[in-house]
């Protein structure tokens, strides 16, 4: 990302002038206070946002002058864990996670075998055929996941993954997105949870007002967290 | 991604929706349906007018007057000339005979018998065209082409009263299309609007799509297969109250308000009013429900 500034029409920007480079593979978390603009950040990386100005270049392409008509292509590159989930009551668990398959034309009997299996592996198997809704916070959270990995991503996007889960669940979500990274997919984690950034020594890239304030690399990012002051 | 896997999960998500939320689609099933009743009462009542103007222009047949002078063993064969062009029958009329005609009509028998010497009047010939082609215009076409024949001497055709019928059929030609656009306008947005409701329980869904990369067209295609299937279902519900107004009207029960608008002899094409409402239902379904899915594809 390059001079990236992006403000919601009438209000002042919130980011301003953010530079930043991930390369292919990386583990980023990316911190800050709640309303620092995280969330934002990760929307420029799949276009649910545009930037109001500067660069967002994704395997080489400036996606900020793409096409509408190019964004469903992009979309289908990068896998999104939503802050809310975004499941629907109406479906079972499979078909919400066949979501991201059908829309690629993907045959019916291939989209339901390829679900399961996605859905093993987050360990959800068994409650394949019910409501999201029977589902604890931390299952659905997995639903999410499992929707965003189905077609294999080169890019995962998890916005507040560990938001609401006891540390017991946290730790599950996490070990499957290092998991996830291990395998190849380039992943960026927003979260304003500071004990997980302390436990795992990622990169860290954070946020503060709208500006990038710092981007360090294992021990020493978490030594810069504790000293600053605690994050919302 | 095959075409076939795509065009099966279109058709399963479409069907699904009518399934799933039966209410918003029966509502906008019955508004397609009015306009396609509207739609079909006024063809039927068009139809039913323009057969009325067909049925005057036949009352005013052509009187075409010779020359003086035409070689009396020629007389017949001019006569037969006039009838293929006009594609119907001739009656060749003496001036003996025009003369009976006058005296009959003016009430003066003297008139026959009293030597005028040479008979004034002229060998004419009198054309009937045939049921089909009695439209005014085609009319006045004729009595235009006949006129220019070296061998006449003038034609008549109560002018004036042709061109007038000529100019109400233009009218309502014209006032039927305007009814048309004017329907189908309203159609389009009551029904795009009945259409929204349908879509609006399924946004949460139709986000998710876009957010996990379908196209627009792809979110789009299962609701315009949708409307399409609205459209004719309304079609079959229309045509279905039509025939059956039709057949009260016919039947007694509203024999007096039948009479102007059913006169015996006076057949609706169902088949072709079918075709149109078909293609107008699906158009309609198709119209509104892809102004209806615009405004939820920003994502
Ligand atoms: N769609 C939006 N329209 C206007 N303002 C927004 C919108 N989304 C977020 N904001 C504002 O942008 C700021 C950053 O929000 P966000 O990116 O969600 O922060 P974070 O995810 O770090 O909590 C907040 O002040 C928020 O109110
Ligand atoms: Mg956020």
């Amino acid at each position: 990302m390059f001079h990236v500034t992006k403000a919601y029409p009438g209000d002042p920007p919130v980011l301003v002038d953010i530079n930043l480079d991930i390369e292919k593979g990386e583990f980023v978390f990316l911190t800050g206070r709640s309303g620092a603009g995280k969330s934002t950040l990760l929307k420029l990386m799949f276009l649910a946002e545009r930037p109001t100005r500067g660069q967002v270049l994704i395997a080489g392409r400036n996606i900020a002058r793409l096409r509408d008509s190019g964004v469903p292509y992009l979309r289908r590159n990068i896998g999104v864990v939503f802050q809310d989930f975004k499941l629907l009551p109406n479906r079972t668990v499979a078909e919400n996670v066949g979501f991201t398959l059908d829309v690629i034309g993907t045959p019916r009997a291939e989209v339901r075998e390829k679900s399961v299996k996605m859905l093993r592996r987050v360990g959800l198997e068994h409650k394949a055929d019910v409501s999201p809704m029977r589902l604890s916070g931390g299952e659905q959270q997995r639903v999410s996941l499992a929707r965003a990995l189905v077609n294999d991503p080169a890019l995962l996007l998890a916005d507040e993954p560990t938001g609401n889960l006891d540390p017991a669940l946290t730790l599950e979500i996490m070990d499957l997105l290092f998991d996830v990274n291990a395998r190849g997919t380039t992943v960026v984690v927003a979260t304003h949870d500071a004990t997980l950034i302390e436990r795992y020594q990622k990169r860290t890239l954070r946020l503060e007002h709208g500006s990038m304030v710092a981007d360090e690399r294992g021990h020493k990012a978490a030594r810069l967290m504790s000293q600053s002051s605690p994050l919302a | 991604m095959s075409a076939t896997a795509k065009l099966q999960y279109f058709v399963r998500t479409a069907l699904g929706s009518l399934v799933r939320a039966p209410f918003v689609h029966l509502i906008a099933i019955a508004s397609l349906a009015l306009a396609l009743v509207g739609y079909g009462s006024a063809r039927i009542a068009q139809a039913r007018l323009v057969g009325m103007m067909k049925s005057f222009g036949g009352q005013a047949e052509l009187v075409v007057y010779l020359h003086d002078g035409q070689p009396p063993d020629k007389l017949d064969a001019l006569a037969q000339a006039l009838a293929e062009r006009a594609h119907g029958e001739a009656t060749l009329v003496s001036p003996r005979t025009a003369l009976q005609r006058l005296a009959a009509e003016l009430d003066e028998p003297a008139l026959l018998g009293a030597d005028l010497g040479d008979n004034p009047l002229p060998w004419s010939v009198e054309l009937k065209l045939p049921v089909g082609e009695r439209d005014p215009s085609r009319l006045k076409g004729l009595a235009d082409q006949v006129r220019a024949l070296p061998f006449v001497r003038g034609v008549d055709f109560g002018q004036e009263a042709v061109e007038a019928l000529a100019q109400i059929e233009q009218a309502l030609r014209l006032a039927g299309l305007f009814a048309f656009a004017l329907v189908f306008l309203t159609a389009v947005i009551v029904v795009s609007a009945t259409l929204q409701l349908a879509i609006f329980a399924r946004k949460d869904e139709i986000e998710i799509q876009k957010l996990v990369g379908a196209t627009d067209l792809f979110v789009r295609l299962p609701f315009l297969i949708e409307g399409m299937l609205q459209g004719a279902i309304a079609s079959v519900l229309a045509l279905g109250a039509l025939k059956l107004a039709g057949r009260a009207l016919a039947q007694g029960a509203l024999r007096n308000v039948g009479l102007l608008i059913a006169e015996p002899g006076f057949v609706v094409d169902w088949r072709r009013l079918a075709l149109e409402c078909l293609g107008i239902g699906l158009a309609l379904g198709l119209v509104g429900s892809f102004i209806a899915v615009r405004r939820f594809l920003k994502v």
